[in-house]
């Protein structure tokens, strides 16, 4: 069997990531990719944190094809016709550089394998992996087509769906309840009608997420970020949500009724839609990540389950990032050690434990479950919208005073055993 | 025998949108085009029944800056060797510069039997460079060849015609342009595209060949009908009276009565 140092399953930023660094250090790679190019088959809202991986090949982020840095955030809770929007645009946002920038996927994607490639890396487009060969228990190279090609270690970087190394036995299959389903749109307008309609200095960017009744109490909600020349308008839905439902609705009929509302619609008024998209989000959190390396084999990003969903942050590139980084960290130490078994590669799952990764990961243990309760995505975004709309209601009859209207609202809707209970089960998020 | 196939790299046609009337090519990649393809599987198809012993692809890069990258899937697909010529002057060559610069590659090539063309690239589909670059060498050309058969010094191909196919010998040295009829191109194992990378490969500018930068393009002044906005106009009532009514804004517009 023909065989390199280093074969990459997945051209994504995690496996991308991963090869960077062991192309610099001068080992062989090859980095096989399904998709007509790197980025050609990756979705994401989204947008990146960019300071948690700034330390990571420092020399790469300053020349990134970012679109905007965000310098607004927005939050908007709707139910019942009322939306309340709470808008953030905090000069610390993009003090010392942005925390946040949106980014396109086909365009950093496509750009990092260029940068890959120019380390000496090999990026084969156009090319399914198959399997994962094992033998006595290890990973000892990938079936593409007809060819079967052995490496030493296997970065497996293929994405959330764990194809293959569910198949292979390195990892569960991933479960409905432990996913979102995300889809979007993107809608080409030009820049100057972006920063008019988001309040923008020119060249800066926003980021706004919905909760509520756009998810018709399923858990998830909708985002729209800006890009250069287009914005990213989308939602993710709770999979076993969105499988329980069974009246019929579709996920794409969530987006349709969101786009029509009167307070979305003047937003994408006169856009052209360009792009329409669909993927799963992995969202179970620290209790799905499986055994991070074992012989002959890694697993990082979205394979290894690192991503999360804390309702107004949404995080996974800047893990895979931070996990491709890290896995090529080790690889390179097993490789001179000349060990890469389970043992050899340790120094992995240790890296991620000690980093942000694994540690924000903890951190967000209970998140998954808190966001299981169906209140957060009904009463909670009404009761706001119900007391403010009172507060700045002006009618026919007399007014109740201010603080009568907001007690009021406050009394019916926020002091009851159920929000009691909802707050002590969001303690430890 | 020794075979140059010519190829060209174009922006992934399927990847291209249109805004605005205009394609939109930032940040597509390219690939080598359809036809090409089939010339190289033609090609690498004489090389290894043994009627050739050499193939080498061709590319001027046009303004691809990852050329040299894209032409490996041509190595990948089997041929031996791969030169690619890429000068700044050559961004955005029209087809008489694109023919001049590959009969000097050829030239510089010590050996050269039978070149190879798609009809026409992926493109623009001109379907000149062949028959230009056959005329600046002095060679025979066969063009629209749905087969390619070479034996001793001569060529033979069947030519795709409207109603007719003709059977065409030309003696060797020929260029011959082919269509798609002429065989299915492969597509490369990820064993091929790893030996591809210890091929030959060579990257030529301008000055290698020794000619001069072709001439800017010029511009073409544009002959499609100017834009116009919808009217907009419904016509209400019975079908006689919608019908008299659309006469009259006919008439009145002056589409019709002149
Ligand atoms: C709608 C949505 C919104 C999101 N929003 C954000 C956000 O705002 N911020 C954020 O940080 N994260 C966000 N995420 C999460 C983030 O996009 C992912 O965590 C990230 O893309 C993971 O990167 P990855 O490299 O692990 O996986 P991917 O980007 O999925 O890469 C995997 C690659 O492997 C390839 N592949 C798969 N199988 C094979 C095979 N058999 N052979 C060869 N290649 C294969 C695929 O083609 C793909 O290119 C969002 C995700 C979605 C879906």
């Amino acid at each position: 069997m023909e065989s390199v140092e280093c074969i990459v399953v997945g051209g994504g930023l995690a496996g991308l990531s991963a090869a960077y660094g062991l192309a610099e250090a001068g080992l062989e790679v090859m980095v096989l990719e399904r998709g007509d190019y790197s980025g050609a088959k990756n979705v994401t809202g989204g947008r990146l944190y960019v300071k948690p991986i700034r330390g990571f090949y420092p020399e790469l982020w300053d020349e990134a094809p970012f679109e905007r840095p965000v310098a607004r955030e927005l939050v908007t809770m709707m139910a019942d016709g009322a939306h309340t929007t709470v808008e953030i645009a905090s000069d610390r946002f993009l003090e010392g550089g942005p925390q946040s920038y949106t980014v396109v996927r086909a365009k950093l994607d496509q750009w990092l394998a260029d940068k890959v490639m120019e380390k000496g890396a090999m990026v084969v487009p156009n090319m399914k992996v198959d399997e994962l060969l094992r033998k006595d228990g290890r990973v000892i190279g990938i079936r593409a087509g007809g060819d079967e090609i052995g490496a030493d270690v296997v970065v497996v970087a293929e994405g959330v769906l764990r194809l293959l190394s569910s198949a292979a036995g390195l990892a569960a299959q991933p479960q409905p309840r432990h996913h979102a389903l995300g889809y979007k749109e993107v809608i080409e307008l030009p820049a100057g009608v972006i920063e008019d309609r988001w309040h923008l200095n020119p060249g800066e960017g926003a980021a706004q997420l919905f909760m509520g009744d756009c998810t018709r109490g399923m858990m998830g909600g909708a985002f729209l970020y800006t890009n250069k020349e287009s914005i990213a308008l989308g939602m993710v839905v709770g999979m076993e949500d969105m499988r329980r439902r069974r009246d019929g609705t579709e996920s794409w009929q969530l987006l349709d009724a969101f786009k029509e509302l009167p307070q979305i619609r003047p937003l994408i008024a006169g856009g052209t839609a360009a792009e329409y998209s669909a993927h799963a989000v992995p969202e179970g959190g620290i209790t799905q990540v499986p055994r991070l390396a074992g012989d002959g084999y890694v697993v990082a990003g979205d394979t290894a389950g690192l991503s999360f969903n804390a309702l107004v942050t949404v995080r996974g590139m800047d893990f895979a990032v931070a996990s491709g980084y890290y896995a090529a960290e080790a690889i390179k130490k097993a490789k001179a050690a000349g060990d890469c078994s389970a043992a050899g590669l340790a120094s992995y799952e240790q890296s991620l434990r000690s980093s942000f990764v694994l540690r924000d990961l903890e951190t967000a243990r209970n998140i998954p479950g808190v966001m299981e309760n169906p209140r957060l995505f009904t009463h909670y975004p009404a009761a706001v919208g119900r007391l403010l709309e009172s507060v700045y209601t002006v009618g026919e009859q007399p007014q109740a005073g201010l603080v009568k209207k907001a007690w009021n609202g406050v009394r019916r809707d926020f002091l009851s055993l159920a929000t009691l209970r909802d707050a002590w089960s969001m303690r430890k998020i | 025998m020794d075979i140059v196939v010519c190829v060209k790299t174009n922006p992934d046609l399927e990847l291209v949108r249109v805004k605005d009337r205009v394609a939109q090519t930032e940040g597509v990649p390219y690939k080598i085009g359809d036809l090409e393809k089939n010339a190289l599987e033609a090609a690498v198809t004489l090389r290894e029944s043994g009627a050739a012993s050499n193939v080498t692809a061709l590319c001027v890069a046009e303004g691809n800056r990852k050329a040299a990258e894209d032409i490996k899937v041509a190595l990948a697909m089997g041929a031996d060797e791969a030169v690619v010529i890429d000068d700044p002057a050559l961004a955005e060559p029209d087809q008489a510069a694109v023919a001049a610069v590959i009969a000097a590659a050829v030239r510089k090539l010590s050996a050269c039997d039978l070149l190879l063309f798609g009809e026409g690239s992926s493109d623009n589909y001109t379907g000149q460079v062949g028959a230009r670059v056959a005329e600046l060498l002095d060679l025979p050309q066969i063009g629209y060849a749905r087969t390619v058969e070479a034996e001793g010094d001569v060529v033979r191909c069947e030519r795709s015609m409207d109603d007719v196919i003709e059977t065409v010998q030309a003696p060797l040295p020929a260029a011959v342009t082919v269509v798609s009829e002429v065989n299915e191109p492969r597509i490369p194992g990820l064993m091929q595209i790893m030996k591809a990378k210890s091929k030959p490969l060579q990257v030529w500018s301008l000055a290698d060949l020794d000619i001069e930068a072709p001439v800017p393009v010029r511009e073409i002044e544009s002959n499609l009908a100017e834009e116009q906005d919808r009217k907009h106009i419904v016509f209400e009532g019975t079908a006689a009276e919608q019908a008299e009514a659309f006469v009259d804004a006919l008439i009145r517009e002056g589409v019709l009565g002149r």
